[in-house]
């Protein structure tokens, strides 16, 4: 019977009704976002996302990104719809997308949601508050891009590591850290909180906040750091930045240089919320927990 | 009439060149089809996105020139502006607040409300702040503003440090810092242009006692006017003018200086056909530099009170110079 009106829609040049069933989920602002078919032409905003849609194996579906992405190689040559100064309605909409993935961030969802909700180009808004965050959104992607499957996948592998370093340090005495993101041109400087999925990476790779009350402010003063007085002192960024640091005044006292627990982390791995925070939380929870025998 | 043709004819000149500008500029054969009611998708971005925020730069110009206009009548400072008079600070400060704090209230209704409180409260404190000075000359005006922009500034940024959430709302009380027109539906664009026509229909009825004032408080006084109850009346229109016009594009500075200017130049100075010409320029300005905002660094935009800065700051600073050697 339905092959049948099938066969007449056809004939009589009706447009058929897409094989694949409309989609409904929920994003991170709790929009409603309706997929009709899974998308062919999507662009990913921010790096991040364009690592989730990658981590997908979706690469070839990527028509466009922002131009602080960086990784990953192949993705380089493609258009760009914004950057620092915010993002382009009409650039966006010249590559004909069929979903774009955003993080409210750098003014892209503000400017971004509300024209496409006009023109029906379907807008996945995704948060990352904490790991699992980031894991939610893996398998989010992959449900909307149609791909369901290869997400559970992707969030299950990247799961089972973060289960793995669970495990191993489970019942550790934990050193207090402080990672050092970023410094303001005032002297202040950022520092990861709480209440991030960069804090997160940090309690789950076996560490615990030394500064109390960054819940809020990212920003703290130089000298709340050494007052501080960290087990660890993590900087996100190059070794030699790090070098020029803790050879300034009171930070070459600090526990963590004296002892030689002040080291990099890459920006990539914890700025970046996407499968290589990952690969971060497990090359941390080494240097803070050294396996004891190799 | 050659004039009034005149502005009528570049504000459509200016409407259709900023339709056409963007990232991507359209062709008038682009234009034409999306008025037409094509279907694809570049059409309906024309129709549904860009002609709306177009029309609303020029209201909101409009309504800039009309504030500004009113301001210098009823200060007699031609260097008076909402910018400068911490007026629209006031009003971004109204705005933050609705924005950020939670209030028992939908947005929608409080924003508009807070930000013509804070307009209103802002300039009247300038006002009480440069009388009790003793200072009511331009500079002790100006003076009085920038201090009660600068505390306005600072409640305003210390409200954003503390209760944004990293999300939506910081990003979107930024946009209005910094300037930028919000790009409205067809619907509540009628309602802004409903909005406009009735400022400028309720303003023109304070023409003639601006006129009045103008030629000095002693005088007004003598052709019967009072004086302390019409200020504090025109105080009152210009803020609801100057919150109509923050709440649509956000701090957008010294169009509310020039516009008016420019308009004396063309119209001369009495306020019957000076401010509905102050609208139409303020309205060929913003129309103008919102298309810069959007054209001049793809695919990034601009936000728009930085070019009204840029490109207003000098005209502030030879009108400034210019009187104050006279």
């Amino acid at each position: 019977m339905r092959l049948v009106s099938f066969a007449v829609m056809a004939l009589a040049g009706l447009p058929l009704p897409a094989l694949a069933q409309p989609l409904t989920v929920r994003d991170a602002f709790n929009r409603e976002v309706r997929i009709e078919t899974p998308p062919r032409r999507i662009i990913p905003i921010f790096a991040s996302n364009t690592e989730i849609v990658t981590s997908l194996g979706l690469t070839d579906r990527i028509v466009g990104i922002e131009a602080y992405t960086r990784y990953p190689a192949e993705v380089l040559d493609r258009p760009l719809v914004g950057g620092r100064l915010g993002f382009s309605v009409d650039a966006v909409v010249a590559l004909q997308p069929d979903l774009l993935v955003v993080t409210p961030s750098r003014q892209a969802a503000n400017q971004l949601v509300d024209p496409m909700e006009r023109l029906g180009i379907p807008v996945l808004v995704l948060l990352q508050r904490d790991v699992p965050e980031i894991l939610a959104n893996i398998r989010l992607v992959g449900k909307v891009a149609g791909v369901a499957e290869r997400g559970d996948q992707v969030a299950g592998a990247l799961q089972a590591r973060l289960d793995k370093v669970g495990a191993r340090l489970a019942g550790r005495k934990t050193p207090s850290v402080v990672m050092i993101t970023g410094q303001v041109g005032n002297g202040l400087m950022l520092v990861a909180r709480q209440g991030t999925y960069t804090g997160d990476a940090i309690v789950r790779s076996g560490g615990r906040f030394a500064l109390a009350g960054t819940a809020r402010l990212g920003q703290v003063s130089p000298e709340a750091i050494l007052e501080s007085d960290p087990d660890v002192l993590l900087w996100a960024g190059s070794e030699r930045d790090l070098e020029k640091l803790t050879e300034r005044p009171g930070w070459s006292d600090l526990r963590a240089v004296r002892t030689g627990h002040a080291f990099t982390v890459q920006r990539a791995e914890f700025l970046i919320p996407g499968p290589r925070t990952i690969d971060g939380i497990e090359r941390l929870a080494a240097r803070l927990h050294p396996p004891a025998t190799p | 009439m050659k004039i009034w043709l005149g502005l009528g004819v570049l504000l459509l000149a200016a409407i259709v060149l900023a339709a056409a500008a963007g990232n991507m500029w359209a062709s008038p054969a682009d234009l034409w089809l999306a008025l037409t009611g094509d279907d694809s998708l570049r059409s309906r971005l024309l129709f549904e996105w860009r002609l709306p925020r177009v029309l609303a730069a020029a209201l909101v110009g409009a309504l800039l020139g009309l504030g500004g206009t009113i301001f210098q009548g009823v200060f007699r400072n031609p260097l008076a502006e909402p910018y400068l008079l911490g007026s629209a600070g006031g009003a971004a400060l109204g705005a933050t607040v609705a924005l950020l704090v939670p209030l028992l209230m939908p947005q929608a209704v409080l924003l508009p409300v807070l930000a013509f409180a804070g307009a209103w409260a802002a300039t009247l404190l300038v006002l009480g702040i440069s009388r009790v000075a003793g200072a009511v000359d331009a500079a002790g005006l100006l003076l009085a503003g920038v201090a009660v922009a600068a505390i306005l500034g600072a409640l305003r940024s210390f409200l954003m440090l503390a209760l944004s959430d990293e999300t939506v709302s910081l990003q979107v009380v930024m946009s209005w810092v910094l300037g930028g027109i919000q790009t409205p539906t067809w619907r509540t664009l009628d309602l802004l242009a409903a909005i406009t026509l009735l400022c400028v229909g309720l303003t023109s009825l304070l023409a003639r006692r601006l006129d009045l004032l103008g030629l000095g408080e002693t005088m007004a006084k003598s052709f019967g006017l009072h004086v302390t109850r019409f200020v504090a009346l025109a105080v009152l229109a210009g803020s609801i003018v100057v919150a109509a016009a923050v709440a649509f594009g956000g701090l957008v500075a010294f169009v509310g200086l020039a516009a008016p200017h420019i308009a004396r130049w063309l119209v001369g100075p009495l306020h019957r056909p000076l401010l509905p010409a102050s609208a139409l320029v303020g309205a060929i300005i913003v129309t103008l530099a919102d298309a810069i905002a959007r054209a001049a660094l793809p695919p990034a935009e601009i936000p728009l009170g930085l070019v009204t800065a840029v490109a207003g700051g000098p005209f502030f600073i030879v009108l400034l110079a210019r009187r104050l050697r006279a």
